[in-house]
């Protein structure tokens, strides 16, 4: 199949180009950065010369659910920015360098060569994100107590839904412009005006993609997947196959 | 029976016209030469037969067979600058297109092994193509054409970036091509065109102003030149000339002039009875051959 041929390729390249090595280190420190230095924080204080006397500050503790939550809230900052750098290029790359014409001179059909390329990437972000989380969890449980195993699967599951959707916004935003940079700062401005509304509209926008990472905090805590939960990782799958409808059809229509 | 039928090709971008209504045929077997000024609308044309981009108006069939089949099955194209996976080797990436192609890794990397060695990459077949040089680049860029062993090559400006042993080259592996397909190539350059091809097709601002085989253009300009040296340049000899009837147009170049004649048989007579009469000290009597060059420039300018 011509669309495994694609895939096998990119997961080449990402093989040559160590992306395999960093990009999994990364998010394993992303997933372990907060817990280690909250655990650690009043000894490095201790360390730094410690407190004035008189003063005092208590930190509290935090339960598991929240100490596991950091790793997210970090893959929803840096995490992001990461995915927008590995991303900028998928494309847009190839059309402005020109290896795009000896592909597309052959019988490749644009719905496989862009599906096949935002698998790839998708893999690399699971993976990625499945280190990072898994060592997040370890950590919270060495350090914070204990947390199930099937919390971190699900928030792993469903956080994994929003990466693709930055993903698939970033392989929309790369068939717009030849420009990576242009891609980068794009498919970050939209994620983050996805959060924006969702936050100013939260009410009304209850199935918003943007509500995912809260929604994975409330579940850490009470162990239910709500009626909301389920509407908001509908919408985002359905916007998903959208967006890869659209970029299938703007590459297709697109004067290479 | 032709192998590809173009009607009435037309291609705007943005309202403006880049070509517009060409039309021609490919019969199997030639190696047809696309020639014009650079801007003239090859490459647009060629995008077009390969596929890249849709024609704002006009046909394309192929083999008889209508556009709604992917022809690119059929065809082989090389861009004018190609660029290619550098972190990959030239096998590697052989293989990779090959199985675009329809063809299974085995047969891809036999096809591959085998247009290496034809391109005369063997040796750098595992190389990564980061450190190819630009002539081995473009000899990968043409075996990658030929991967699917096309019916139609389109090869655009394949010899013109490359420097003369590399032109050698590639133009000698173009011979060999079209012994066994159709070859459509675009160049700026005459001489590749006159070299290799069998029919020409000229490009100006987008419209084809000539069609047709390499004899039929060369005689197409029926008006010869003669060029004509003396010892000493005649007093009188540019009037003189251009008084008798065969005699279109007289130009002094060097030592003497050249002339533009309607009828050559009859100018020879004239002009050497003239020279006898006078007794001109005629040193160089030269019936020039219309070059391609010329028939380009007439036509174009026309």
């Amino acid at each position: 199949m011509k669309w495994s041929v694609i895939y096998k390729r990119e997961m080449m390249e990402y093989a040559r180009n160590i992306k395999w090595i960093w990009v999994p280190i990364v998010f394993f420190i992303f997933g372990i950065m907060d817990q280690i230095t909250m655990y650690y924080l009043p000894k490095i204080i201790d360390a730094t010369g410690g407190m004035p006397e008189g003063a005092e500050i208590n930190i509290p503790t935090p339960p598991p659910a929240e100490a596991f939550f950091l790793s997210i809230n970090e893959m929803n900052s840096l995490g992001i920015l990461i995915i927008g750098l590995i991303s900028m290029g998928l494309i847009a790359g190839e059309l402005k360098n020109g290896v795009y014409e000896l592909v597309l001179s052959k019988p490749v059909k644009f719905a496989n060569y862009v599906t096949a390329k935002w698998a790839a990437l998708s893999t690399l972000v699971l993976v990625s994100l499945f280190t990072g989380l898994l060592a997040g969890w370890y950590y919270t449980n060495i350090l914070f107590g204990d947390l199930g195993f099937d919390k971190f699967l699900t928030a792993f599951l469903i956080y994994g839904i929003y990466l693709i959707f930055f993903i698939t916004i970033a392989v929309l935003v790369n068939t717009w412009f030849k420009s990576p940079g242009m891609v980068l700062f794009l498919s970050i401005l939209l994620i983050v005006l996805v959060n924006l509304l969702t936050s100013a509209f939260g009410h009304i926008l209850t199935w918003s993609p943007g509500h995912i990472s809260s929604y994975i905090s409330t579940y850490l805590f009470t162990g239910t997947l709500t009626g909301e939960m389920w509407g908001a990782i509908g919408t985002t799958i359905v916007l998903i196959i959208g967006m890869l409808f659209a970029a299938v059809e703007i590459l297709k229509r697109k004067e290479l | 029976m032709s192998l590809m039928d173009v009607q009435g090709l037309t291609k705007a971008f943005d309202g403006k016209t880049v070509v517009s209504d060409v039309s021609f045929e490919l019969q199997p077997g030639t190696c047809v030469a696309l020639l014009g000024p650079n801007g003239a609308g090859k490459t647009t044309t060629l995008r077009m037969l390969a596929g890249f981009s849709r024609p704002t108006d006009g046909q394309i069939s192929f083999d008889q067979q209508s556009l709604s089949e992917d022809i690119r099955q059929y065809t082989g194209y090389l861009p004018q600058f190609p660029s290619f996976h550098n972190w990959m080797s030239g096998l590697e990436f052989l293989v990779y297109v090959g199985q675009l192609s329809y063809l299974t890794k085995a047969e891809a990397t036999e096809r591959a092994n085998e247009l290496l060695k034809r391109v005369g990459l063997e040796d750098a077949k595992k190389q990564r193509i980061k450190k190819y040089s630009g002539g081995m680049k473009q000899r990968l860029g043409i075996a990658q054409a030929l991967i699917n062993d096309p019916k139609l090559i389109i090869l655009d400006e394949p010899v013109s970036a490359l420097d003369p042993i590399g032109r050698r080259e590639v133009l000698d592996l173009m011979r060999e091509l079209k012994k066994e397909s159709t070859i459509l190539f675009s160049t700026h350059i005459l001489n590749d065109a006159e070299e290799v091809s069998d029919e020409l097709l000229m490009l100006h601002n987008g419209e084809l102003v000539e069609h047709g085989s390499l004899e039929k253009l060369n005689h197409l300009d029926q008006t010869g030149k003669i060029q004509l040296n003396f010892a000493v340049y005649p007093e009188n000899l540019e009037s003189e000339l251009e008084n008798l009837s065969s005699i279109q147009h007289v130009r002094p170049v060097g030592q003497g002039v050249e002339v533009v004649v309607r009828d050559m048989d009859e100018a020879r007579k004239e002009i050497l009875q003239l020279v006898t009469v006078n007794e001109w000290p005629l040193t160089k009597f030269e019936q020039a051959k219309t070059t391609l060059e010329d028939v380009f420039m007439k036509v174009v300018n026309s």
